[in-house]
């Protein structure tokens, strides 16, 4: 981290800065923290909060365009959170780690509707909020229905309405719920393709990469490598013996 | 320019869901080769890294050009070793 306290001409405040490895000037960095915080919830704002405009718009930009564009090539489906059914232990927490979802999520809030979708879905309501006031028909990052997974009547009648893939018969009627038969992430899988696996790809650079950006708001640029450094002062070092005599 | 790149971002995110139901997606999967869809990533990673290790504009964009140059040619060499296999068999 190349940063350093320094002190203010207000002795009450103390600043943090880093230090640009291109020009060596000081980036007040102001409060790391909620920089780091606000760089997760919007990639790039913890960086506009700097002052870093330039920086924070293009990480803005980038990101979340990845992060939609993936989204887009997997139909809405691929980022969806669904913790139903995880065996409880070590197996359930490995199983969690290798949910894409737990990449995703650090993309920040444009990934949170999914968290809020499986809450629904294995709470009392047991349906997916119809979000975009309904024109979204089947839940907006809506976890997959799992073989076995008790649905409300209403929800079931929905898919049952807007998925060619899914019919009347793939649900038991368990009064005053439905029971699902099949997998439904696998019928995804199926009605994409290939687009489903590079969606969720997509998808999960896009939270890894933002990673990459969080660090930059809380500590600053990371700055060439120790290598370069030497390099550089090494040919520092050659330029000013030449300059000091020129004859030899 | 921050309020304009915000409710722009905020505005497309908010209304991608209805741009999934297009016929385009039909059309993607048969046509495009699955290797197009790795260049941007490799763009992305690239960009990413070099904006996170410097913070001039100009620096930023010779890394980007830099790494992608390395991502790109070391992931070419598995390809190209891959594809040699594969002919070989």
């Amino acid at each position: 981290m190349n940063s350093s306290v320094g002190k203010t001409n207000d002795p009450q405040r103390s600043r943090i800065v880093a230090i640009s490895p291109d020009d060596g000037s000081a980036i007040d960095l102001r409060n790391p923290v909620l920089a780091a915080a606000l760089s997760w919830a919007v990639p790039g704002l913890g960086q506009m909060y700097q002052g870093r405009t330039t920086k924070g718009g293009l990480f803005m930009v980038a990101i979340l365009s990845t992060f939609v564009f993936g989204l887009w090539l997997g139909g809405g489906k691929v980022v969806h959170a669904s913790w139903a059914d995880q065996p409880a232990g070590r197996r359930g927490i490995l199983k969690l780690l290798i949910q894409p979802y737990v990449c995703q999520a650090a993309a920040g809030l444009v990934a949170l509707p999914a968290v809020f979708q499986a809450a629904r879905l294995d709470g009392p309501a047991r349906q997916p909020a119809m979000l975009g006031g309904g024109l979204i028909p089947v839940g907006f990052m809506a976890p997959p229905l799992a073989p076995g997974q008790y649905v409300s009547r209403a929800y079931a009648d929905r898919l049952t309405r807007y998925d060619p893939d899914i019919k009347a018969d793939d649900f038991f009627d368990k009064p005053p719920l439905k029971q699902f038969r099949r997998d439904q992430l696998a019928l995804w899988h199926r009605q994409l393709g290939r687009l489903f696996e590079i969606g969720t790809l997509y998808t999960m650079l896009a939270g890894m990469l933002n990673l990459l950006v969080i660090y930059d708001a809380w500590a600053g640029p990371l700055g060439p490598s120790e290598e370069e450094r030497k390099r550089r002062t090494a040919a520092e070092s050659a330029a000013s013996s030449a300059a000091a005599d020129p004859v030899s | 320019m921050l309020a304009t790149t915000t409710l722009t971002l905020t505005t497309l995110v908010a209304m991608s869901p209805w741009l999934f139901e297009t016929p385009l997606l039909g059309s993607l999967a048969g046509r495009v080769p699955g290797i197009f869809f790795g260049l941007p990533l490799v763009a992305l990673a690239s960009l990413i890294f070099a904006a996170t290790h410097h913070e001039d504009p100009a620096q930023i964009r010779l890394a980007t050009v830099h790494w992608t140059v390395w991502l790109g040619g070391m992931l070419g060499m598995v390809l190209a070793a891959v594809l040699l296999l594969g002919w070989l068999q």
